[in-house]
């Protein structure tokens, strides 16, 4: 470890990595006080100290280059022996550059979409405590101080999801009066919230029961330290404890990062201002479970090069990865809300990340997959946080969530309809040109040459899922900015609207990632090759993993597309033409009506009742855990709490009480005669006794 | 520091009937001052005491019962402070929350007075400031005593003086129930009265077990190895279901909804986290310090107790809509998790057991008050009559949440601290002995927390979020009074869970004595 890094000593560095998510909080804890004196300037200082935030992260990128990391310490619970630390390695000095620069443009946006909001203070307060929470994730050094972060991230979320908490009609999601299985399908901001918090924090239980066993085998929540002394895996691998151990830890991220079957949050987590959801699925909170798989897959992976073996605990992660992601691209090419569209799609691109970490760890070839993982999940932050963007400006100026009431708005809003074309062609896969091409096929080339057993059908799954998205993204555009104004607009019209382009501060942001998604998406093969480069020596470094060399020979395919590989790249072309030519057919070309295709053929319009359902899970989960759990509340506290106990015990007691006063005051007639016969008769009684 | 601990606990004792005169003579607000002086005075002696290390006094007392002492180590330090910081803090919060109460009292008596004289009389504003001043003087006359009966009880090295004090702790809180509590106020007094002096009978049956088999009652002559085998496992089960009425423990818990719903907020602020912890504390002291061996055979019973405790009064408290019931019930899912903790048998559990006391009476304090202010700015207490609050009083709400948040466990609240140690001391004992019993009790514990976040969360919901009834437009936030001591405590849970070592420092190490690790 050298003591100098590209000419500045080892502490500038250390003390940027604890800025990066120091600054959020301290700007978190100071809002209140300047939201007293000016509403105006919290915009400004919270947008002032992202940056900040962005740039501290900015300044460590050169040590991330150079594949050196900061482990910096201080002391904290000593009692127990726990230090508090940065970890700033390539992984997450990356990771906190595209959460702080991506939160820092979703930051100036938010001060044109939230603008004149009279809760601003509050919003901002959230926002910041969000990204803190966030970069404490991605550069805490141990267990317990992520786990710090993780909540805070669900506390985040809860209070931004129902920031609008008044709960007014416009603010909900779902179809009004729409149930399944008896449940609303019709949710509040506040109940969205609630839903979050809880279901994450199911998760969050799995998690914790992990951490503490990792920490009871190995004394220790540090990453670098479980690392260092692998003899506490022996054991717990002897003891069958080390999968469950991972397994729960990645209950969290599945949790977190809303993967089947805790994905049900994420739908009504649209009730939040667009700007958190931008938010939420770009940077902070479902990357959040992502994030932590990468801190820990190559600790796992290092343990079973070992000789520890864990593959149970990727073929999980692969598995889960690949059920959301099919299941939740399903769902998004029938929904009519814009931005749950966009949900399920994050839900179903975080599955194509897990996906492709869980085959990583059961091939030979760790970084590739692993690099793939990561170069998706940069894409996808940039796509995604600009389609929200822009979704969200189509929200404020149609003002109704339901892509039906929009349509035709191309020659309106220019600007937005540009980007939204290129960020979506980023969220197809749209060949050569965008950065959403170049990850996917690396995740189809990971998932390809694994050379593991379920390689194929995982593959199956992950190229249906490219055609799926590339469909819904297709529908989504045309179903927003093709075809005839609907009646909506027109009313709108109708009334003296304007339907215009949003301002200036909300179509640069996403502007500027719609491009970005284009401009690395045109070197994308070398932006990948680079990052390629830094995990093969980040891995070797710090986890000892080393990837074998293997020259491609003699390739079929053309000098630029070196070290792809043909049969994904077929396969990823196939995929985006079959999804977009579909989706040409129905929604831009309108050529086919998809009411009358669906309703033409009792099978299709089965199959679209039930994805339409959410395949009944969130209907089933309800009634398990929330209907249930009330009945069976509500049971015991009517027949054993109120009548048992209370009526029981207390009014028993006193009855009884009541009722020996009442025999003893039998006793006390007043009657002398009584007295006489009751005393001569004990008297009698004595005297025998006495005799006898 | 000579004598600190025994003006801690005696000052106000002695200082009470001036408090009472101070009160009738001069008003609520001297009262109030002079009842914090003296509170604030002695929490400084408590905290100077706990800062120079384990402090031990020790005075003559009787033959029959051994010395008369004072104990502050690792293990009462946390509940000394805590309990006269609640004390010192909640005075502020009594004075504008017992003048409505007193006022509404006055009402409703003057209204008696109207109906049986069959004609109306003039409320002379004279008469009724001379009955609040009356009222408040014995007020915080009672208020001394109780809080001076907490303190005793955890600082006592005897176990008559524990006896002792541990019943001075409860005629003040009768009297606190019966005279200013709502609903049917005696009757409920009564009833708390009635169970914990049956169990406070039961444990002093326990008492008498050990003491008189021992020939002494000082807690230094207590070894396990002296008492006869046949008494001590009895003795041990008296003492834990004495303490369990206290602990108000699942089948023990009959008094503590009704006595925490009904009693003055302030007192319910005390009462729910300050005094029924005092259970536990006796657990520590008496079962898992003293008798360390019949504690092993004890401990997967006060496991499985708290487990089933923790989930019933989460299930309950789903079911509430007084909002002071509903925190009742969570209290008594809170004590739940400290017995589950004791139950752990390691000494990150009985730790996080600990801490799970303090950060349950910052939480459940902060609540506590918020439910108080709505009662005093709203008028109710029916949780479907409220809703939308947090924009009419956003300093509640937001102490509020950071207090549910302690209740729940989410860092950075102290709550987090408390529940991980515990979780990983049932976690612990579990793989070590290899039980499965304790493998499941500590999964479902992890359920009972998501149990304890739905019924907080949800109450939370009801209360601050949703649509602001018509009713409820003309709300305003409550006092200075009010809110700055619900601050005191939302800032410093916040503080303790980031750095939890102020009070790990002193905890750990005594378990780890008392374990013997």
């Amino acid at each position: 470890m050298t003591t100098e890094v590209l000419g500045l000593p080892l502490e500038i560095g250390a003390s940027s990595a604890w800025l990066i998510w120091i600054l959020p909080f301290i700007a978190a804890l100071i809002m209140p006080g300047i939201g007293k004196i000016s509403k105006h300037a919290t915009g400004y200082v919270a947008v002032g100290f992202a940056l900040m935030s962005a740039i501290s992260a900015a300044s460590l990128i050169p040590m991330a280059l150079e594949a050196h990391e900061i482990h910096d310490q201080i002391s904290w619970i000593d009692s127990i022996g726990l230090k508090a630390g940065v970890l700033a390695d390539p992984l997450s000095i990356i990771m906190a550059n595209v959460v702080g620069w991506i939160s820092f443009l979703i930051m100036i946006y938010s001060t044109g979409y939230m603008k004149g909001d009279k809760s601003i203070t509050r919003f901002w307060f959230w926002m910041l405590f969000f990204i803190g929470s966030m970069q404490l994730i991605v550069l805490s050094d141990n267990l317990l101080q992520v786990f710090f972060g993780w909540e805070g991230v669900g506390l985040a979320s809860y209070a931004l999801i129902s920031f609008w908490y008044r709960d007014k009609k416009k603010d909900h999601v779902g179809v009004e009066g729409r149930t399944v299985l008896g449940m609303l399908d019709y949710y509040a901001p506040t109940h969205a919230g609630m839903k979050a918090f809880i279901m994450t924090k199911v998760g969050d239980v799995m998690m914790i029961a992990g951490m503490l066993l990792i920490f009871l085998f190995a004394g220790t929540f540090g990453f670098r330290e479980l690392m260092h002394d692998t003899t506490w895996a022996t054991t717990m691998s002897a003891q069958g404890l080390l999968v469950p151990a991972f397994v729960l830890l990645f209950g969290g991220a599945i949790g977190k990062s809303a993967q089947f079957p805790l994905n049900e949050w994420l739908l009504e987590a649209m009730t939040g201002p667009t700007a958190v959801s931008a938010l939420i699925h770009a940077a902070t909170m479902v990357k959040a479970g992502v994030f932590l798989v990468m801190r820990l897959a190559p600790l796992v992976f290092a343990l079973s090069a070992a000789g520890i073996l864990a593959d149970q605990f990727f073929e999980i992660i692969l598995i889960v990865g690949a059920v959301t992601a099919l299941l939740l691209g399903l769902q998004g090419m029938v929904n009519s809300e814009i931005k749950k569209v966009l949900a399920y799609s994050t839900g179903s691109q975080i599955g194509y990340m897990m996906m492709v970490l869980g085959i990583a760890g059961l091939s030979q070839q760790f970084v590739n997959g692993y690099t793939a993982g990561f170069f998706h999940l940069i894409s996808h932050a940039m796509f995604k946080a600009s389609l929200f963007m822009a979704a969200g400006s189509l929200l404020h100026v149609v003002g109704s969530r339901f892509m039906t009431d929009m349509g035709g708005l191309r020659k309106n809003m220019k600007k937005t309809y540009a980007f939204m074309w290129a960020a979506g062609l980023g969220l197809m896969g749209a060949p050569f040109i965008t950065t959403g091409f170049w990850s996917k096929d690396s995740i189809f080339g990971a998932i390809y040459t694994s050379g593991h057993p379920w390689a194929l059908p995982i593959f199956t799954i992950a190229v249906l899922t490219a055609v799926i998205t590339a469909f819904y993204t297709t529908r989504m555009l045309g179903l927003v900015f093709f075809g005839s104004k609907s009646k909506h607009v027109k009313k709108m019209e109708a009334e003296g609207h304007h339907i215009h382009e949003a301002p200036l501060s909300m179509w640069v942001p996403y502007g500027i990632l719609a491009v970005l998604t284009i401009v690395i998406g045109l070197v994308g093969l070398s932006f990948e090759g680079g990052l390629h480069e830094i995990f093969t020596n980040y891995l070797e470094e710090s986890f000892g993993i080393y990837s074998v060399h293997n020259e491609i020979e003699n390739s079929i395919l053309p000098g630029f597309l070196d070290g792809i590989n043909p049969v994904a790249l077929t396969a990823s072309l196939s995929a985006f033409g079959i999804g977009t030519g579909l989706g040409y057919v129905f929604y831009i070309g309108r050529w086919v009506d998809p009411v009358q295709f669906v309703n033409s053929n009792i099978l299709f319009s089965t199959f679209h009742k039930v994805i339409l359902n959410r395949f009944y899970l969130n209907a089933i989960i309800y009634w398990c855990f929330v209907v249930s759990p009330l009945w069976l509340s509500r049971g015991v506290f009517r027949y054993f709490e109120q009548t048992a106990i209370d009526y029981g015990m207390n009014n028993g007691l006193q009855k009884a009480v009541g009722w020996s006063a009442k025999v003893v005051q039998g006793t006390q007639t007043g009657v002398t005669q009584s007295y006489l016969f009751v005393f001569g008769a004990g008297l009698l009684f004595v005297v025998l006794i006495l005799l006898i | 520091m000579e004598y600190a601990l025994l003006q801690a606990v005696f000052l106000p004792l002695l200082l009470s009937p001036i408090a009472y005169i101070i009160g009738r003579k001069l008003g609520t607000t001297p009262a109030m001052w002079f009842t914090f002086g003296i509170l604030l005075y002695s929490t400084i002696l408590i905290i100077l005491s706990v800062l120079s290390g384990t402090t031990e006094e020790h005075y003559p007392w009787t033959e029959q019962f051994g010395e008369f002492g004072f104990l502050l180590d690792g293990l009462a330090s946390p509940f000394a402070i805590i309990i006269y910081l609640l004390s010192t803090i909640l005075v502020f919060y009594s004075k504008p929350y017992m003048i409505h109460r007193f006022h509404e009292q006055y009402a409703e008596e003057n209204h008696e007075i109207v109906s049986t004289n069959g004609h109306s009389t003039l409320i002379e504003s004279s008469s009724l400031s001379n009955y609040v001043n009356a009222k408040s003087g014995l007020y915080f006359a009672l208020y001394l005593v109780f809080a001076m009966g907490m303190l005793g009880t955890v600082l006592s090295t005897n176990l008559i003086e524990f006896y002792v004090f541990f019943e001075v702790m409860l005629i003040p809180g009768f009297f606190l129930v019966a005279l200013w509590g709502a609903g049917p106020r005696r009757k409920i007094g009564l009833m708390f009265l009635l169970w914990t002096h049956a169990g406070a009978v039961v444990l002093l049956l326990g008492f008498l077990m050990i003491g008189l088999s021992l020939g002494s009652f000082d807690f230094a002559d207590i070894h396990e190895s002296e008492i006869p085998q046949n008494i001590l496992m009895l003795s041990a089960i008296a003492i834990s279901i004495g303490l369990g009425v206290k602990m108000a423990v699942f089948m023990y818990h009959i008094w503590l909804p009704w006595v925490h719903g009904s009693a003055p907020t302030p007192i319910s602020a005390l009462l729910s986290p300050a005094m029924i912890g005092i259970g536990a504390y006796g657990i520590f002291r008496l079962i898992v310090e003293f008798l360390p061996n019949t504690f092993a055979d004890l401990s997967i019973w006060f496991h499985i107790w708290g487990l089933v405790t923790m989930i019933y009064g989460g299930a309950m408290a789903l079911m509430q809509d007084d909002i002071k019931r509903l925190l009742a019930y969570s209290s008594i899912s809170q004590m739940g998790y400290i017995l589950f903790g004791i139950g752990s048998m390691s000494v990150l559990g009985l730790s996080g057991a600990e801490m799970m006391y303090v950060t349950h009476a910052l939480g459940k304090g902060i609540l506590f008050m918020m439910a108080g202010i709505i009662i005093v700015k709203v008028g109710t207490r029916n949780i479907s009559q409220l809703g939308g609050l947090a924009g009419k009083m956003p300093i509640t709400a937001v102490c509020a949440v950071i207090g549910a948040l302690t209740i729940m466990g989410v860092p950075p609240t102290s709550g987090f601290m408390g529940e991980w140690t515990l979780f990983y001391g049932a976690l612990e004992t579990a793989i070590k002995d290899g039980s499965t019993i304790r493998a499941v009790t500590f999964g479902l514990g992890l359920v009972a927390t998501v149990l304890t976040m739905s019924y907080i969360l949800w109450m939370l919901k009801r209360v601050f979020f949703g649509k602001l009834p018509e009713h409820l437009e003309h709300v305003k936030e409550g006092s200075w009074y009010m809110t700055a001591p619900m601050m005191v405590l939302a800032g410093f849970t916040v503080v303790l869970g980031i750095y939890p070592d102020i009070f790990f420092k002193q905890i750990i190490p005594y378990m780890n004595g008392v374990l013997g690790v």
